[in-house]
């Protein structure tokens, strides 16, 4: 009897010690690790995104900020079919796009943001339905807003939802948070987008808030960090109104001394506010199918021949290399140049004119004849000096180099040997294969008028946070090698093309402006209208070049753009 | 003369109390309220279980078996339950035929026992109580209750054996059984029958051993066979309950939830009213199946084994009982309910300690719940009784 009391009591004790140990093992040896795991199940770390930062322009009006609005959220586990299907109807958007963003489903329930920016009609539609709609939850979310719509969007560009590319190239970024895409708002990413913060809250085993979590502090977050655009809002406004009534048209201005760039409008444009809600796809695919391009930026995107433009700058080389003097008279023009036995034409019969008389009445005998004596290569060597056929280095994406003609490129076009001293001819009154942006023509202007040094263009002036100064951009010079004699004569002849030639459409009583017309041709389309200044012409401070697509004759339609701009620029003046 | 066993009714008042503190922390005031209702009939059938004369009780016992046997049939005609038929839904409380089996499927086999001086391992000697054991287990099975019916098999193992069965015996009896449960899965037959193949080649002749293989391989090889006649969702649960993580959101869910409540306890405990995850829903049946996690949760490391060797000093008082009285019968009653509240201890504990599969086990006296206080306390009931009478 006695055995037997004691062995059940063996077995009794073995039992003890096996829960015993399995005790011991789970509440010490693991102990830390359950207590981790219970705590991640009843706190729940919620995100506080941070605002975006601003974008002012030079004076500190206010381009691009954020606004509140509201972001709908769904806990897998509390919600059902049903309520499902009901959000889609509210939100008219299909169902397995909102089944889409709840996989994969995490095993603690949590709320996950299924579409941001919903308006309040139908938020205030899902708040009454609230019952119906179990597991779907409303939370206060701020979004981008850019309160002068279409006036920026090829500066400041636009932010739109992240996409699945660009989520996995930075992983420190959620499905559908908001990134930058074009413009500034891309460039300048890292500094405008801030540091999220967090807030712990317990939750229940349904994912239901119980409350604040008094043991865990809150990380506060990091507001993204404000912008100073070099733009001036009141001249970018006056460019846009002066050039939108036309249907494709850019205009760049920027200040001398320093590459600052004062205004930038290309037209047409778009909203860059549709990017934040849900897609309209009847405004996306009127705006896409736009063959105006809306999304197009016709200020540094596009590569224009420059037509007349360029003249100047073959004028300046020919004297720089002797080829003609100031005073050397060419062969008169007679409205024709024959070349071989092709015939070049000019746009009127001009006579016999001297360098400055063929630049004020945009002559192309005289510069036909100069395109006789100039190498291709020493053309193109002499462009790049200037940044043509060159990256300006724009802090915005998108820029085209253009294209500055040389050997390489004339034996790769047409073959070695293929082609003859006769495509020189058109390049020289900026024709033929000479592409440039009217960025480019802004910086070649702002070197003429400086006397031969040029500044690269940037948009953005400095970068503030919480008040502070972290970032002032620098101008960054170039330097170009010119008698300053013969850039004179060619700022005189500028001077001279306002005053008395193809450009007086941009006389003004009070400044003096110069600058040069251009016509570009673009068969079979109507001529692209060029104008390109600077102002004043004895002190310079601004450099503008207008770009109306197929509007004809620079001298009628761009120039008293630029006259009104600088008009504008230096009175303050609005518009009659 | 008549003297109250005062460690068994204190250990037993110590579990009340502990578990009624744990329904009020892990529920709220209305399942307390429901379980004193609970704990006041408890305590009536404890008094008459303990206060019943000793002759009338052995004279009951076919009546009380036979009637037992009548419920179990009508559960199964009228009986209610989640997907099974387990109780009567009577107005406050469901009544289980099952856990009035215990009571009674003891106390007969402990009258039918205790007239054998000698136990030998041969058919004159083990068909009676086998016969009395194998209806309720079949009925309990039919409901389906795996795990009450299995409950059965510790304490007819523990009787035999105090009533003197080698235990080699007793294990020979329970292979058909054991190969049968074994059998439902490969992973649990071929261990189990390499062990008994082990012992059975060492402790028996040559040819006895070559029988007890045979049977063993024969029952072993029955249950895939019965497997295969079931439906899927039989089978299913059959399976999981040999493999609950199989479930992850389901059994696995609640068993990986109770490992994390009584893990994050560490030493001293979150502090009573404290457990997060029981206080915001992450253990399920918290104040039936899953108590021990919240008290382990709340109370830690410390609090836990306390419980522990409660319960260890309640079955060993049990224990010293049968050894102290004269009363064969009695002494068997009482070696019967120590293994039945043992079982429950261990099944549970191990189960949420995650040691043992998932079964819907309560843990005696603690465990809100009607049906498992008030039989508990009976027995305990019946145990003073014997106590009380014992010199």
């Amino acid at each position: 009897m006695k055995d037997r009391l004691k062995r059940l009591c063996f077995i009794l004790t073995t039992l003890l010690l096996i829960l015993g140990a399995r005790l011991i093992q789970l509440q010490i040896v693991q102990g830390k690790r359950y207590a981790r795991l219970s705590d991640r199940n009843r706190i729940r770390k919620i995100v506080v995104p941070a605002p975006r930062g601003r974008i002012f322009d030079r004076n500190g009006i206010l381009l691009a900020d954020t606004r509140p609005t509201w972001t709908i959220a769904i806990i897998p586990t509390e919600t059902n079919d049903s309520a499902l299907a009901l959000l889609s109807i509210l939100l008219n958007r299909p169902q397995n796009e909102l089944l889409r963003r709840l996989q994969p489903v995490s095993e603690v329930p949590a709320p996950i943001d299924i579409l941001r920016n919903v308006s309040f009609d139908v938020i205030a539609k899902i708040e009454e339905n609230n019952f119906r709609l179990p597991g779907v939850i409303v939370r206060v979310d701020h979004i981008r807003n850019y309160p002068f719509r279409n006036l920026y969007s090829h500066v400041i560009g636009y932010v739109g939802e992240i996409t699945e590319e660009e989520l996995s190239r930075d992983s420190s970024y959620r499905l559908l948070d908001y990134i930058g895409k074009t413009g500034i708002e891309v460039c300048y990413e890292r500094f405008l987008r801030g540091r999220d913060g967090y807030k712990y809250v317990e939750v229940d085993a349904r994912g239901r808030e119980i409350g604040p979590l008094t043991e865990k502090r809150p990380e506060p977050y990091l507001p993204g960090k404000d912008i100073y655009l070099t733009i001036d809002h009141n001249l970018q406004q006056t460019a846009y109104n002066l050039i939108s009534k036309y249907e494709r048209a850019a205009v760049v201005a920027i200040a001398i001394n320093t590459g600052e760039i004062l205004c930038l409008v290309s037209f047409p444009d778009f909203d860059p506010n549709i990017f934040l809600a849900p897609l309209d796809p009847l405004q996306w695919n009127a705006l896409i199918s736009n063959k105006s391009k809306p999304f197009y930026n016709r200020a540094i995107s596009s590569a224009y021949p420059p037509g007349s433009t360029f003249k100047p700058l073959v004028a300046l080389l020919a004297l720089e290399k002797h080829l003609i003097t100031p005073h050397t008279q060419l062969l008169p023009c007679n409205g024709i140049f024959q070349y071989g036995n092709r015939k070049f034409k000019c746009w009127s019969a001009h006579g016999r004119l001297n360098l400055i008389g063929a630049i004020e009445q945009s002559c192309n005998v005289f510069f036909y004849q100069l395109g006789t004596k100039i190498k291709v290569d020493t053309l193109a060597e002499f462009c790049h000096k200037f940044g043509l056929g060159k990256y300006t280095n724009i802090d915005i994406p998108g820029e085209n180099a253009g294209n500055i003609p040389d050997h390489d490129f004339l034996d790769r076009r047409y073959g070695k040997n293929k082609w003859t001293q006769g495509f020189m001819l058109n390049y020289c009154i900026g024709q033929g294969e000479v592409l440039v942006t009217a960025l480019q023509l802004t910086q070649l202007y702002s070197c003429f008028a400086n006397g031969g040094f040029y500044f690269r263009p940037y948009l953005v002036a400095k970068i503030e946070s919480a008040g502070r100064t972290i970032l002032i951009n620098k101008p960054q010079r170039f330097e170009v090698e010119i008698n300053q004699t013969n850039l004179n004569w060619i700022k005189n002849a500028l001077t001279r093309v306002v005053e008395y030639g193809t450009g007086q459409a941009a006389q003004l009583q009070e400044i003096t402006i110069a600058g040069k017309t251009g016509t570009a041709q673009n068969p079979p389309n109507p001529d692209h209208a060029w104008f390109v200044g600077y102002a004043p012409a004895d002190n310079p401070e601004i450099a503008i070049a207008v770009i109306i697509e197929n509007a004809g004759h620079g001298g009628a339609v761009a120039a008293p753009i630029v006259g009104e701009l600088v008009r504008y620029y230096f009175t303050k003046r609005t518009l009659p | 003369m008549k003297k109250i066993d005062i460690t068994l009714l204190g250990t037993t008042c110590l579990l009340v109390i502990i578990g009624l503190l744990a329904i009020y922390s892990s529920a709220s005031s209305q399942y307390l309220f429901r379980q004193l209702i609970f704990l006041s009939i408890g305590i009536t059938s404890l008094l008459i279980a303990c206060f019943t004369p000793r002759r009338l009780i052995y004279g009951m016992a076919e009546i009380f078996y036979g009637l037992t046997l009548l419920l179990l049939i009508l559960v199964l005609i009228f009986g209610s339950g989640p997907g099974a038929h387990r109780w009567f839904a009577i107005r406050i409380f469901n009544f289980q035929p099952s856990e009035l089996a215990k009571i009674s499927t003891v106390i007969i086999l402990a009258k039918y026992l205790s007239y054998r001086r000698k136990m030998d391992f041969d058919f004159k000697t083990l068909a009676g109580p086998t016969a009395i054991i194998i209806p309720v287990v079949t009925l309990i099975l039919l409901e389906p209750d795996l795990s009450t019916s299995i409950s059965f098999l510790p304490m007819y193992a523990a009787l035999l054996y105090w009533q003197g069965l080698r235990p080699l015996y007793i294990l020979l009896l329970f292979i058909p059984v054991l190969s049968f449960i074994a059998g439902f899965s490969l992973y649990f037959w071929i261990p189990f029958f390499t062990i008994i193949s082990i012992i059975v080649f060492l402790r028996l002749r040559f040819f006895q051993a070559l029988a007890a293989i045979a049977t063993s391989s024969f029952f072993g090889l029955l249950s895939p066979v019965f497997l295969s006649l079931l439906k899927d969702y039989q089978r299913a649960r059959i399976k999981s309950f040999f493999a609950p993580w199989l479930d992850p959101h389901g059994m696995g869910w609640n068993i990986i939830q109770s490992q994390i409540a009584i893990g994050s306890g560490r030493i001293f405990g979150k502090g009573y009213l404290n457990g997060s995850q029981k206080r915001l829903g992450f253990l399920p049946n918290r104040h039936t199946d899953f108590i021990f996690s919240c008290i382990a949760e709340e109370f830690g490391l410390i609090g836990s084994i306390i419980l522990l060797v409660i319960f260890g000093l309640l079955i060993y008082r049990l224990l010293l009982i049968a050894y102290k009285t004269r009363d064969q019968n009695g002494a068997l009653i009482t070696i019967g309910f120590a293994a039945i509240i043992g079982y429950h201890v261990f099944v549970n504990i191990g189960m949420l300690l995650g040691i043992l599969p998932v079964t819907g086990i309560t843990l005696p006296l603690i465990s809100y719940g009607g049906s498992s206080l008030v039989v508990t306390m009976t027995m305990i009931g019946f145990a003073l009784n014997v106590a009380m009478n014992s010199e």
